[in-house]
């Protein structure tokens, strides 16, 4: 919400600048996000006059206007076709900075050179009206600046309000606040009426069918009033407020809105097609004509203002086309209603339509201010329309809404906030802020019917807080609450397997899990997908199942933008639907994603990153935190190459999977280059809890390694081979590894060479040349039978 | 004179002598004079066959010490005057042959940075499931159904009647049912919105929600903790705000603001000349918390407090776009090693 700083300084009396006003409203709740001067774009604009106009050749939607601005003659073209000769305007000079950042300068249009602007509202910030040039009243005095004319030495602020608070809807509201931090009391507007011998009661009758959706409906009558501008004072408080100025007769509703936070609605007497008011709960599929001219569809929610027959006002949200105020309205018929806030919300959801009127009464007006809102009305029309205003206040308020009756502990304030205020200043923060409040303890408070939002003792400890202001409490230098923290093996497991990854040169990604079902269905086209039922986004449509759904994607955008040499992971969640258990399930998962080749350098030529990257990096994980062993055996996964593509499991429990991606499925994420993937289920990973480390004594007794090369069929598989070796060792094999792989030239085709070593050691003597040989010898045989392995000689 | 004194004499001479040099040939004549063949040292030396035994040792062990003192002060003070390289040959300037390392993505830096200062105040990591059901994520946070402040939060909702969450916060509704107070407890996670994607909107953030319920807990005790943790994350010379907010959670509610770490407060852009920004919303648990999750509200209160990952990294880092996160461009993600 926008506000003249001025308009708050008349309703206050006080004498803070701007910046004061602003800092001082947001440190009690009511946060003003921007100042702004009212005429930040009026710099080198002033009044001028229309001289001359001519037609400009080979242009038929400009003229030329010769202006004066007193001391000197200006050349202008124009492209507005409102401008008249004799017509005082706003002209922006060279040099000038309009809305929009438009600098005026010098330039040439058709040939033709302009030296400088007749200005739009728009184009000096006041409104959007950008139609035509503004045209300013006859009597503005040529050449003056224009921020002096419009007296314009104002400030706009702009407030971002909490839900909560209706009451600061409105100047009055927000100056309330002020006024409550002076401790001063609030300089309400005039609402002094002379009324006229007619009775309101002869020309309208309001009767309330509907009490739940409309707890109050009052009605002035109003005769013979002229339309007209409205005054500049009255504009301008509109303008600033960002609501435009059209007439009088409507202007007076808007600036009481903006005033006292209550809507109001002017029916036009002779179009309102009765004379009585009837508020009732709208039909189903009632139709309705809002004064925008839409038809729309209502259902019970809606509470319709009628007049006997059809419906007039969509009570509390926008009046109806028929009974508008227009050009030839003479006698107003003058609502001001209350309506219950949560119906009101339902009744502009189901009209699609959100107003100052509803988003003020759906937060909640106040039903004792009815009043003073419509008197303060009747004044204006009164005063600014030479209305005639009717005897009396047609008002039916079946029910009146009574202040509600809280009370305030002083102790139990203090107890909540931390600090100590004595029960005076309480009473006197209520007071201040038009709460009723005695002088006991508890504080008997009655709380003012403009503040639906205090209900508790709680909320009268907020108002104390923000009034006194936060940094009145006190900031202790120690830390209440307990002490021990236990620290979850989940958090330290995450936290070790990023460091062990990015340590080996993995960049961890996270992706958010909403995927589009097009892509999720590519990867596992039988898996069932979450929906999403109201994306904004049209990418996304369902939950992932995967995390490689989402690591094709990161991999393909990062290739797209030439970083061909990529090694990713994430940890992250993968969502399902509810299962016949209605067990809803998200799962830790972990995916290792690599492409390209290592990065190399001067010493090391890079080389293409493969499946042994991957399960070197899972290899690194498991060791480290005593995963014990994982075993990888061909399976078929749909997404992957035939010929690569793995499961992973863990003591016989399948954990993930492991491969390259099939050059259909990437080519799908728009990915040409070969892309390695292993993802990983991490809960039965966590759920084994941290390791425990248990030392063992370092070895008395030497170790005796030996080496062993062995040719064997490109088809043997290396683990198999470890297995034998490890068998045959038996105890005394403390490590088995291989240390080299050959195929090529050297050996036959179709077979490879494996040179494995094998470290003997024993912990309890030395162990012996014979047999050492004894046990190798034994390993030579297996390796010979099982796998018709050759012996190289070594 | 014993050979001792003649030792430490001829140590304290050189010394001198070696410590004024002031070239190559003035520190070799040194070298000569007290080191050299026909040198003072040397000289003390040849006179050790006359001692005895005992003497013989400790004497000479001195003169030994005296030499390798004297030598290394030389070759020292050589270093100074010496322009040639040891080696020609070998180029120390070749990069180190260090393997890439990674880097963990930045919202994890800031997250684990967040908890980390958190849990040294004695909170628990706690988490929660991203797919909530209204009533941990709304409706016994005290959002009303139907009710405005539903409104500050759009909600994306998932078939089978739950929704994404919108906040971190249903976990302390979670961690309310399941245990008594003393509850202290620190939540990072995801967070879901539907709003259109933007430079500054995303429709999945991450959160860090916190929270303490426990007997006598003030608002006073929530300004300490948040004041050390500001302090803790964005330096020690910073200046706090608490401004009065609203949250239905919590009543009283406040939002704070730090005077921007990159003006010191006198304005600029990335506080959009304000002199603050807007760090993280805090304020006293709501009574209907407690009551709906079974806690007496007179016999305890509590505070929370919440911050967006997201924002604070951009404001950290001057990152301009939150769309950056989940781009993970590995240009992007290798600037935060
Ligand atoms: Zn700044």
């Amino acid at each position: 919400m926008k506000l003249s700083h001025n308009w708050l300084i008349e309703l206050t009396g006080l004498n803070w600048t701007p910046e004061e006003t602003a800092e001082k409203l947001t440190l009690c709740g009511t946060a003003c996000k921007n100042i702004e001067p009212t005429a930040k774009y009026m710099d080198k604009v002033v009044v001028g006059e229309v001289l001359t106009l001519s037609a400009i050749e080979g242009a038929s939607k400009i003229r030329l206007a010769k202006v004066t601005t007193g001391d000197e003659e200006l050349q202008i073209v124009c492209g507005a076709p409102n401008v008249a000769v004799g017509h005082k305007v706003p002209v922006a000079k060279i040099g000038a900075v309009l809305a929009g950042d438009m600098k005026i300068k010098k330039t040439k249009i058709k040939g033709v050179e302009s030296s400088g602007m007749i200005c739009s509202e728009r184009e000096l910030g006041i409104s959007d009206e950008h139609e035509g040039i503004w045209v300013l009243p006859d009597e503005a005095p040529v050449g003056k600046p224009l921020a002096e004319i419009l007296d314009y030495d104002d400030h706009i602020l702009t407030f971002d309000l909490t839900p909560n608070r209706a009451d600061s809807m409105s100047a009055i509201g927000i100056a309330r606040d002020m006024a409550a931090l002076a401790n001063k009391k609030l300089m309400l507007p005039q609402t002094d009426i002379k009324e006229s011998d007619k009775q309101a009661y002869d020309y309208i009758s309001v009767t309330i069918d509907d009490a739940f959706g409309c707890p109050r409906y009052a009605a002035r009558i109003i005769h013979n009033v002229k339309l007209a501008e409205s005054p500049w004072w009255l504009k301008k408080k509109l303008i600033t407020s960002g609501i435009r100025p059209i007439n009088n007769l409507v202007d007076i509703t808007n600036l009481v809105m903006l005033e006292t936070g209550h809507p109001l609605h002017a029916f036009d007497l002779k179009r309102f097609g009765s004379n009585e008011v009837v508020v009732r709960q709208a039909k189903e599929k009632e139709k309705f004509i809002t004064l925008d001219d839409k038809e729309h569809e209502l259902d019970k929610n809606v509470t319709l203002i009628t007049n006997g027959k059809t419906g007039v006002a969509a009570g509390g949200v926008m009046g109806g086309k028929d009974s508008e105020v227009k050009e030839d309205t003479k006698d107003l018929l003058l609502e001001a209603a209350y309506f219950n806030p949560s119906l009101i919300r339902k009744s502009r959801k189901k009209l699609g339509i959100v107003t100052e009127s509803s988003s003020r009464f759906e937060k909640g007006a106040n039903p004792n201010g009815i009043e003073f809102a419509i008197n303060r009305a009747a004044h204006l029309y009164q005063q600014l329309a030479g209305g005639e205003v009717a005897s009396g206040i047609v008002d039916c308020y079946p029910k009146k809404i009574e202040p509600a009756n809280l009370s305030l502990r002083v102790k139990r304030c203090n107890q909540i906030l931390g600090t100590g205020i004595s029960q005076a200043r309480m009473v006197e923060i209520l007071k201040a802020l038009e709460f009723e409040a005695d002088n006991s303890d508890p504080i008997k408070v009655k709380v003012p019917t403009f503040r639906p939002d205090i209900e508790r003792e709680i909320d009268l400890i907020e108002e104390i807080a923000r009034i006194e202001g936060f940094d009145k409490i006190p900031t202790p230098q120690s830390i209440t609450g307990p002490l021990y923290t236990p620290v979850h093996w989940e958090d330290n497991f995450k936290k070790e397997i990023r460091t062990l990854l990015t340590s080996s040169g993995f960049d961890e990604t996270i992706a958010h899990g909403m995927v589009h079902s097009r892509m999720a269905s590519l990867l596992e086209p039988e898996m069932k997908h979450l929906k999403l039922l109201n994306p904004v986004s049209e990418e996304v449509n369902v939950m992932r199942t995967m995390l490689a759904t989402t690591a094709l994607s990161v991999v393909s955008h990062n290739l797209s933008h030439r970083n061909m040499d990529i090694k990713l992971f994430e940890l992250g969640k993968v969502y399902f639907p509810p299962d016949s258990n209605d067990d809803w399930v998200e799962e830790e998962k972990l995916i290792l994603a690599i492409s390209g080749s290592t990065a190399g350098n001067w010493r090391e030529k890079p080389r293409k990153l493969d499946f042994y990257d991957l399960t070197g990096a899972l290899d690194n994980i498991w060791a480290h935190l005593r995963l014990g062993e994982y075993s990888i055996v061909e399976q078929p996964v749909g997404w992957m190459e035939n010929n690569m593509s793995f499961s992973i499991s863990l003591e016989e429990n399948e954990i993930g999977v492991i491969g390259k991606v099939s050059s259909k499925i990437a080519r799908k994420f728009d990915i040409k280059e070969d892309v390695y993937i292993a993802e990983i289920f991490m809960g039965s990973l966590i759920a084994r809890g941290k390791p425990l480390i248990k030392f063992s004594n370092l070895p008395v007794y030497p170790s005796a390694p030996r080496d062993l090369a062995i040719i064997v069929d490109n088809s043997v598989i290396s683990s198999d081979i470890i297995a034998t070796v490890k068998k045959n060792a038996g105890k005394l094999a403390e490590s088995v590894k291989i240390f080299d792989l050959y195929t090529g030239k050297q050996i036959e085709e179709g077979k490879k060479s494996i040179a494995i070593s094998i470290n003997y050691r024993s912990a309890e003597r030395n162990l012996t040349g014979e047999e050492i040989d004894i046990k190798q010898m034994k390993i030579i045989e297996s390796l010979k039978s099982e796998f018709k392995a050759d012996i190289r000689d070594k | 004179m014993s050979l001792l004194d003649d030792i430490n004499h001829i140590n304290n001479q050189a010394k001198e002598r070696i410590s004024n040099a002031d070239s190559l040939d003035s520190l070799n004549e040194a070298k000569v004079k007290y080191l050299g063949r026909k040198g003072e040292l040397t000289a003390v030396l040849k006179e050790l066959k006359n001692l005895s035994v005992d003497e013989k040792k400790s004497v000479g062990a001195q003169a030994n010490r005296c030499r390798q003192e004297l030598e290394e002060l030389i070759a020292t003070a050589a270093g100074k005057f010496s322009t040639s390289k040891t080696d020609s040959s070998f180029d120390y300037t070749l990069p180190g042959t260090s393997s890439q390392i990674g880097v963990v993505h930045i919202i994890n830096q800031v997250i684990d940075e967040i908890v980390n200062i958190f849990h040294g105040m004695g909170f628990e990591i706690a988490r929660g499931p991203d797919i909530e059901t209204d009533y941990y994520n709304f409706e016994a946070l005290n959002f009303p159904p139907d009710h405005p402040a539903r409104d500050m939060q759009d909600t994306m909702f998932v078939e089978g009647g739950r929704i994404l969450r919108t906040h971190t916060t249903p976990v302390q509704v979670r961690k309310l049912e399941e245990q008594n107070p003393p509850i202290k407890i620190i939540v990072p996670g995801r967070t879901y919105r539907n709003e259109a994607i933007s430079t500054r909107a995303h429709i999945a953030f991450h959160q860090v929600d916190g929270f303490l319920v426990d007997e006598g807990v003030s608002m006073a005790d929530m300004k300490g903790v948040l004041v050390a943790f500001c302090k803790s994350f964005f330096g020690p010379d910073l200046k706090l705000k608490f401004r009065p907010s609203f949250f239905p959670f919590t009543e009283p509610s406040a939002e704070v603001d730090v005077s921007c770490f990159l003006c010191k407060g006198k304005g600029c852009q990335l506080c959009k000349y304000s002199g603050w920004l807007e760090i993280l919303g805090c304020g006293m648990i709501d009574p209907n918390v407690l009551i709906k999750t079974g806690h007496d509200p007179e016999k305890y209160t509590g505070y929370a407090f919440g911050m967006g990952v997201e924002r604070i990294a951009m404001l950290k880092y001057k990152i301009n776009d939150i769309r950056h996160f989940f781009n993970n461009d590995i240009r992007f993600l290798r600037q935060f090693k």
